[in-house]
């Protein structure tokens, strides 16, 4: 059975005032389906880097990026945002939600882009938002909710287009120990469920938490801690 | 969904919402002033020139109605011959002349003298236009069943300058009058007496009969009769026009200089809203929603709240020419049915929309610009 994704040779090179940084140095992974992948390292190892590779955020300098047999890495951009709207669920530090809009509203958002009707996406939004446990918070806006519940609308909007593949970055980072349990748990839960994740952190327990951990050192991936 | 993103952010910020609309509001109101400003006199002056329902005038060679005190001299053989011609319904001579009033009140009044069965220059309010021996007043003033009435000044050396007693027949609202001006309106036979002005009119106003072209009317005119100026209501309007051609181009720079003021102003508060939002909106793009969704939503909020600033801007533009006008037609001289803001649904239309286009523009810049930013680098930066 072919793997969920397939990074091969990645490299990506910035510059930065004229010097060139290389934040990610030939990384190669694949990820089967219900796989829960932790990539560690300390800051600045380009984590993050291969994470946005990995969802075709950013395109590598070399190597290519494939998941469902399209190479995604060599998709347009049009074709790319489409490609993250429907196959990937991307989780953030910060969570990221519109203050403006609920917490329903907000896991909306992926699926009105995706021309789901009214009615459907919002039975959705509320069936996710009860299975991360804010069922009693649909109405609430992010400024009325904690870190951690915020991180959980966070995470059903990432879930609203049912994206065989979850990406966070960094989901704990903003947490108290106690709510980034909570999260560990659900990521727990969505790995059972068939999800496969993949999440960048420096979270030791959330480590842990993973099938396997990868370590990132300078741009480079490794199964060794270094 | 867009329309609700677009409308939240806005209420999110009631301040900068609040503050924003009113600027713009203000630039709008003064945009709507200046259109109206621009158009006002000339529009007001041609219906002004159109009541009268004559749409020739025939006054002194080298000179326009009321232009100056020259007169046209061997009047009624002008008039009958005049009504002689093609084309020609009706024939209204006009003599216009400073008169002293006397009795309990000694001042100068404006005389016009009229034949009361062919006149464009009053409108009656009540009682009778006047015959010879009496006068209509304007609609307020000095009352009393007679008025005493001479020329004066220089005219005073000529015949028929004795006061004379005029029975008082009726008050009339006057067209081509000023606020300042006591008008009052006499037979022609009965002013021509009083000024010992025999045979003579300031102007004589043609109406056309139902068909005929007014300009070709005139310039047909004009050919016959070279010994006076004969023009139609178009052409005074047009010289008009280039006389105030100055009014239009204030009008024009104060106009694009408050459409250049919304601009800036809208393209200052979309940068910044949208500046406020780099990582949500590259967040947005990671998740996947499409360049346009966020340019449109974007751009939604900017026309939102400019759709609020034209419908305050309207009203407060309107209020403020109605408040203009008041000072404006204080102007000496000027008729007072002569306005120089008048409302016109067209101009509304053109301002609303100028604030409008000029609002999706100006916020068009910074929303394209955001939606280009890299994703990546963007979060890079935006997240610790």
């Amino acid at each position: 059975m072919s793997p969920l994704l397939e990074a091969h040779d990645l490299h990506r090179t910035y510059d930065l005032q004229g010097e060139p940084v290389h934040a990610v140095r030939g990384a190669s992974l694949t990820v089967p389906a219900s796989d829960f992948l932790a990539l560690v390292g300390p800051s600045g190892s380009g984590k993050s880097t291969l994470l946005h590779l990995l969802a075709g955020v950013d395109r590598p300098t070399s190597g290519t990026v494939r998941m469902g047999g399209v190479v995604v890495s060599d998709l347009p951009d049009r074709a790319r945002a489409r490609h993250r709207l429907l196959q990937v669920g991307l989780v953030f530090q910060r969570f990221h939600l519109l203050p403006m809009l609920t917490a329903l509203e907000n896991v909306e958002i992926p699926m009105a882009e995706a021309g789901v009707g009214r009615t459907e996406r919002e039975a959705r939004a509320a069936e996710l938002l009860v299975r991360v446990g804010l069922g009693d918070r649909l109405g609430h806006r992010p400024g009325e909710l904690s870190g951690g519940q915020q991180q959980r609308v966070a995470i059903a909007r990432a879930l609203s287009n049912r994206p065989p593949l979850l990406l966070a970055d960094e989901p704990t980072g903003e947490l108290d120990r106690k709510t980034g349990e909570g999260i560990r748990a659900l990521f727990a839960e969505l790995r059972a469920d068939g999800t496969a994740i993949v999440v960048a952190t420096h979270d030791q327990h959330l480590a842990d938490a993973a099938d396997r951990e990868l370590w990132m050192v300078d741009g480079r991936l490794s199964e060794h801690a270094p | 969904m867009i329309v609700r993103c677009a409308l939240r952010e806005l209420t999110r910020h009631p301040l900068r919402t609040l503050l924003a609309v009113a600027g713009v509001a203000v630039a709008g109101a003064m945009l709507v002033d200046m259109l109206m400003l621009s158009n006002g006199l000339q529009t007001s002056f041609r219906e002004l020139l159109e009541s009268a329902g004559y749409e020739v005038r025939v006054s002194p060679a080298g000179t326009l109605p009321l232009d100056t005190e020259a007169t046209i001299r061997d009047a009624d053989a002008l008039i009958e011959r005049l009504r002689e011609e093609s084309g020609v319904a009706g024939v209204a001579p006009v003599l216009a002349a400073n008169l002293s009033m006397h009795g309990e009140l000694e001042r100068s009044v404006f005389a016009l003298g009229v034949d009361p069965d062919a006149q464009g220059v009053f409108r009656m309010l009540s009682g009778r236009p006047p015959g010879p021996g009496e006068v209509v007043l304007g609609p307020e003033g000095a009352g009393g069943d007679t008025l005493s009435l001479a020329a004066f000044g220089t005219l005073g050396a000529v015949a028929g300058t004795t006061p004379r007693a005029l029975r008082v027949t009726g008050r009339a609202r006057f067209l081509y009058v000023s606020e300042s001006e006591v008008p009052v309106a006499l037979e022609l036979g009965t002013l021509q007496a009083i000024t010992g002005r025999r045979d003579r009119v300031s102007f004589v106003m043609v109406a056309a009969t139902p068909g005929t072209d007014p300009d070709a009317l005139a310039a047909r005119l004009a050919e016959r009769f070279p010994e006076v100026r004969i023009v139609s209501i178009g052409e005074l309007v047009e010289q008009a026009e280039q006389r105030l051609s100055y009014f239009r181009q204030l009008a024009f720079i104060l106009g694009s200089v408050s459409l250049i003021v919304a601009a800036l102003l809208i393209g200052t508060i979309a940068a910044v809203s949208i500046s406020d939002r780099y990582g949500t909106i590259a967040a947005a793009r990671a998740i996947g929603i499409s360049r346009r969704s966020i340019l449109l939503t974007l751009l939604l909020e900017s026309l939102a709240q400019s759709a609020a600033a034209v419908a305050v801007g309207l009203t407060l533009g309107l209020v403020t020419a109605r408040q203009l006008e008041r000072i404006l037609s204080d102007f000496p001289g000027l008729p007072e049915a002569v306005r120089f803001f008048v409302p016109d649904a067209r101009i509304l239309g053109i301002a609303a929309a100028g604030i409008l286009g000029i609002a999706a523009l100006a916020a068009l810049i910074p929303a394209y610009r955001v939606t280009r930013m890299p994703i990546a680098t963007t979060l890079h930066r935006e997240e610790p």
